[in-house]
């Protein structure tokens, strides 16, 4: 991985990691970016902790130390514990996730490793635990933060590794 | 129509859920008329994408005009005379990009650069996440079908 940054993030000093990263060298999408990140955990109906789940499992697979270290307190403060997110590893179908958590992940896995209509098995149960708006947030979900998450990797200085860091959604 | 809700197209579906798949949109449309890099380079991009995942509704929808003959060669990119330096530089970067972003090496990046400064690079880069991501979308929702040409 890149550890030395391919862009210069502008001189900015907001304090809105987003705008001040190099995302802000693009004003004309950053207009749109802005609200599409607050929206996405904000404007939809899955909780908080729900989202991250799906935001860590793709953090996860796409090896962004940034997204792997962050945790977002809207987050915690809807339920997710730190036990929890240990569990969001290749072995989360055998752990003690509810089977709604675990469907957000195989659904996340669904869409990172085999972007396809699932099976039917997956598909029914899916279809039995979350509602069509439910299932939609989760899609936009997934796609921004895997877009998201892979832009930052791309753009390089990416550390080894980062302590876990709480923080806020950046509004 | 797709299994997860009622609709026959990403639009359509993505409107379903108000708030969200609005923003989602604006921000894809906001990709073809950036100053800092052409509209036309960034449809070769989002088609070779498509023929990576195999997205036959992909391959077919023309989001931006293009010549023909670079569309019909797209596979050979990096040998038909049709096609740029320019076009081949962000082409490299589109296809490891899709692979694996941690893969990309900094002569991939650097050659885009060369073509488009920083500005364009970081344009690029956010263009093809969110087109990865409305390709998977139609493909995990069934409106993609993975036949023919793509």
């Amino acid at each position: 991985m890149a550890t030395k940054a391919r862009v210069q993030a502008p001189d900015s000093d907001t304090g809105n990691p987003i705008r001040d990263s190099a995302l802000g060298l693009v004003p004309e999408t950053l207009q749109h970016y802005l609200p599409l990140n607050t929206a996405i955990w904000e404007a939809g109906p899955l909780t908080a902790a729900e989202i991250e789940l799906a935001r860590l499992r793709n953090a996860r697979h796409v090896g962004c130390v940034f997204c792997k270290a962050v945790r977002y307190d809207i987050a915690i403060e809807a339920g997710l514990s730190e036990d929890k997110v240990q569990m969001i590893n290749d072995e989360f179908l055998s752990s003690s996730l509810t089977p709604r958590e675990k469907l957000i992940l195989a659904f996340t896995d669904q869409y990172l490793h085999q972007p396809s209509v699932p099976d039917d098995d997956l598909m029914q149960q899916l279809q039995a635990e979350f509602t069509e708006h439910e299932l939609l947030h989760l899609s936009l979900v997934v796609a921004y933060f895997n877009g998201f998450s892979r832009c930052a990797v791309a753009l390089g200085g990416m550390p080894d590794e980062l302590p876990r860091m709480e923080i806020s959604v950046p509004k | 129509m797709a299994w997860i809700t009622a609709g026959n197209d990403r639009e359509t579906i993505m409107r379903s859920l108000p708030g969200i798949g609005d923003h989602f949109a604006q921000l894809y449309q906001s990709f073809w008329e950036l100053p800092h890099i052409p509209a036309g380079i960034l449809e070769l991009c989002r088609l070779r994408l498509a023929q990576l995942h195999n997205s036959h509704t992909d391959w077919e929808l023309e989001q931006y005009p293009l010549d023909p003959e670079k569309k019909a060669n797209l596979r050979q990119w990096s040998k038909h005379a049709a096609f740029t330096d320019a076009e081949r530089a962000c082409l490299a970067l589109t296809e490891v990009h899709a692979m694996d972003a941690q893969a990309i090496t900094d002569e991939q990046a650097d050659a885009v650069k060369a073509h488009f400064g920083e500005v364009g690079l970081v344009a690029l880069i956010q263009a093809l996440g969110v087109f990865d991501g409305m390709i998977r979308l139609g493909l995990l929702w069934g409106l993609s079908a993975p036949e023919g040409e793509g």
